[in-house]
């Protein structure tokens, strides 16, 4: 599995992409800089609507990962590289595992960083609570990563369509529709920030963490499990 | 004359098929790019020839597993090469794409096709390296190798794991005269060595220069198969149509249909000639002569159906 990891690893870390990543990830750091630094100072839970779910969980987040994760097979079929792959000897599965893991290794130190510096300047300087919005990052982009890998093996337009969910359904269903947030990426990521600090977060939770834990299982397994199907029975270009 | 192979037989000169493709047909939407295709391909160079679109990557595709046929069923080695990704170990498969990783240096990428195939030895990755004549170049990004380059190096790609069959598409693309020697003496080497190697081309020589066998694929359709030799003495026998622009053809076609080497001549009605020919080589030196001593200006000759798609066409409709 190693040489696909450092292949991916080497195929997603393109300077162009890695720059607007950084840009990107530095949104929600200036926001909560800006918000902290003004009289009137949103509470723990404007802020938490504001900035954590609705800007990074809800946005940033997912933005890096659909760049990022959505690439790791689309670019080996635009360029029909793909069959160097999956004509080894190897169990799909362990095509999929690596390159969904170096999706994961890619954009995770970017919304990681951005995470703890947001919590952290939100939070004065609270560690636990920067760590617990670190955490609940670095789930997320677990599980945007699974969807967006299987995503980028679906379609070519997998950009498109996952913008579309980015906006549509993590944006605008999840934060007017509250039955939609139990299938909600950007909520799970939230109850799992919750979980960490139950001190700071207590009585927010839109469902438990244990829902939470078993939702997010299920999506990553599930995606993961998607991706691996549709390299199985996909025509390879 | 020979009459060429049924399209439907069946290469095994009395060995047991390596490959066997068996009423395999394929169709994207209502293109039907592959149709009832049988043959069985053993250890040897086999020619897949055919013009340009006939079928013979999506064939390729199929004998390699990267794609299902529609109908019918691809075995190699007595298994469905489909979903079966042990049997891969014993294939190298070099793709029509010349994409490579241009990051990667070209022996990282030997290194990386072999790990996959569970190569470790380092001198596993020499050799392949060595075999396409290219160790000065290995360390240099893939990225800065011209095309050939890139072809060879994709091939020490494909040769390192050491695989038993070689399924090439269309291999000697961009390949330099020299360049394109060497591979064939390559080829012709690892045949020898009891590999099974299929190789598909648009180019009639090249197949005839390498392949023992041949399989011709026109409009997704096995049209022909069998030893090179028949297929060559059918073309050597096609009647050729020349066009003929004079300024006195009805004068010039009473004189033409005179020469041994002409078959037939017609006579459009706009004063265009059409000879029809199996001695071209001769009419070629006839015709300007014949022209001369009759005082007749010859003012266009032109073959009609020099391209590779009337020759497959022809021996299609034999």
């Amino acid at each position: 599995m190693l040489p696909i990891f450092v292949l991916t690893l080497r195929q997603l870390s393109g300077k162009w992409r890695l720059s607007i990543m950084s840009v990107l990830a530095l949104l929600p750091v200036i926001i909560a800089v800006l918000m902290v630094s003004f009289e009137g100072a949103p509470t723990v839970r404007e802020f938490e609507d504001a900035v954590l779910s609705g800007i990074l969980a809800g946005a940033i987040s997912p933005l890096v990962v659909l760049a990022i994760a959505s690439a790791a097979f689309a670019n080996e079929i635009e360029d029909s590289t793909l069959a160097n792959l999956v004509l080894a000897p190897i169990p799909r599965w362990q095509i999929v595992v690596p390159k969904l893991l170096a999706a994961i290794c890619v954009s995770g130190p970017f919304i990681a960083i951005s995470a703890f510096l947001t919590g952290y300047f939100a939070y004065s300087a609270d560690f636990r609570s920067a760590l617990a919005v670190t955490g609940a990052a670095i789930v997320g982009v677990a599980l945007y990563s699974s969807a967006f890998v299987w995503l980028g093996l679906m379609t070519t337009r997998a950009i498109g369509y996952g913008l579309i969910y980015i906006v549509l359904w993590e944006g605008f269903f999840s934060s007017f529709v509250m039955g939609v947030r139990f299938f909600s990426v950007r909520y799970y990521s939230i109850a799992w920030m919750h979980g960490f600090d139950a001190r700071r977060f207590a009585g927010f939770d839109d469902f438990g963490f244990g829902l939470a834990v078993v939702a997010s299982v299920a999506v990553f397994g599930g995606f993961l499990l998607l991706a691996i199907r549709r390299l199985r029975y996909m025509d390879v270009p | 004359m020979d009459a060429l192979p049924a399209a439907d037989a069946v290469t095994t000169n009395g060995e047991a098929p390596v490959i066997r493709v068996d009423r395999v047909s394929r169709w994207f939407g209502s293109v039907v790019a592959v149709s009832d295709v049988t043959f069985s391909v053993t250890p040897g160079i086999t020619g897949l020839l055919g013009p340009n679109g006939a079928g013979k990557t999506t064939l390729l595709r199929m004998m390699t597993g990267l794609v299902d046929p529609s109908d019918g069923t691809v075995t190699v080695f007595g298994e469905p090469v489909r979903r079966n990704p042990p049997l891969y170990g014993r294939m190298g498969v070099m793709s029509e794409h010349e994409t490579v990783y241009g990051f990667m240096k070209g022996r990282d990428f030997v290194r990386m096709m072999g790990r996959l195939r569970g190569v470790t030895d380092e001198a596993a990755v020499d050799k392949a390296i060595d075999r396409v004549d290219l160790a000065e170049a290995a360390d240099r990004p893939m990225g800065t190798y011209s095309r050939g380059m890139r072809q060879r190096m994709r091939l020490a790609g494909t040769l390192v794991h050491d695989p038993e069959i070689l399924i090439l598409d269309e291999p000697l693309n961009g390949a330099d005269p020299r360049q394109r020697v060497h591979f064939q003496s390559l080829l012709r080497k690892l045949a020898a060595e009891g590999r099974t190697i299929v190789l598909s081309s648009h180019i009639l020589e090249e197949v005839e220069q390498l392949a023992d066998t041949v399989l011709l694929i026109v409009n997704g359709k096995l049209a022909a198969s069998g030893d090179f030799r028949a297929i060559r003495v059918a073309l050597d026998e096609r009647p050729y149509h020349v066009l003929v622009v004079s300024d006195s053809p009805r004068e010039l076609a009473a004189a033409v249909v005179q020469l041994g080497s002409v078959d037939a001549v017609n006579v459009d009605p706009d004063g265009t000639l059409v000879v029809l020919s199996r001695n071209v080589r001769d009419l070629q030196i006839e015709l300007p002569r014949l022209a001369q001593s009759a005082s007749i200006s010859l003012r266009r000759v032109e073959p009609l159906d020099d391209s590779l798609e009337s020759v497959f066409g022809y021996l299609v409709e034999r």
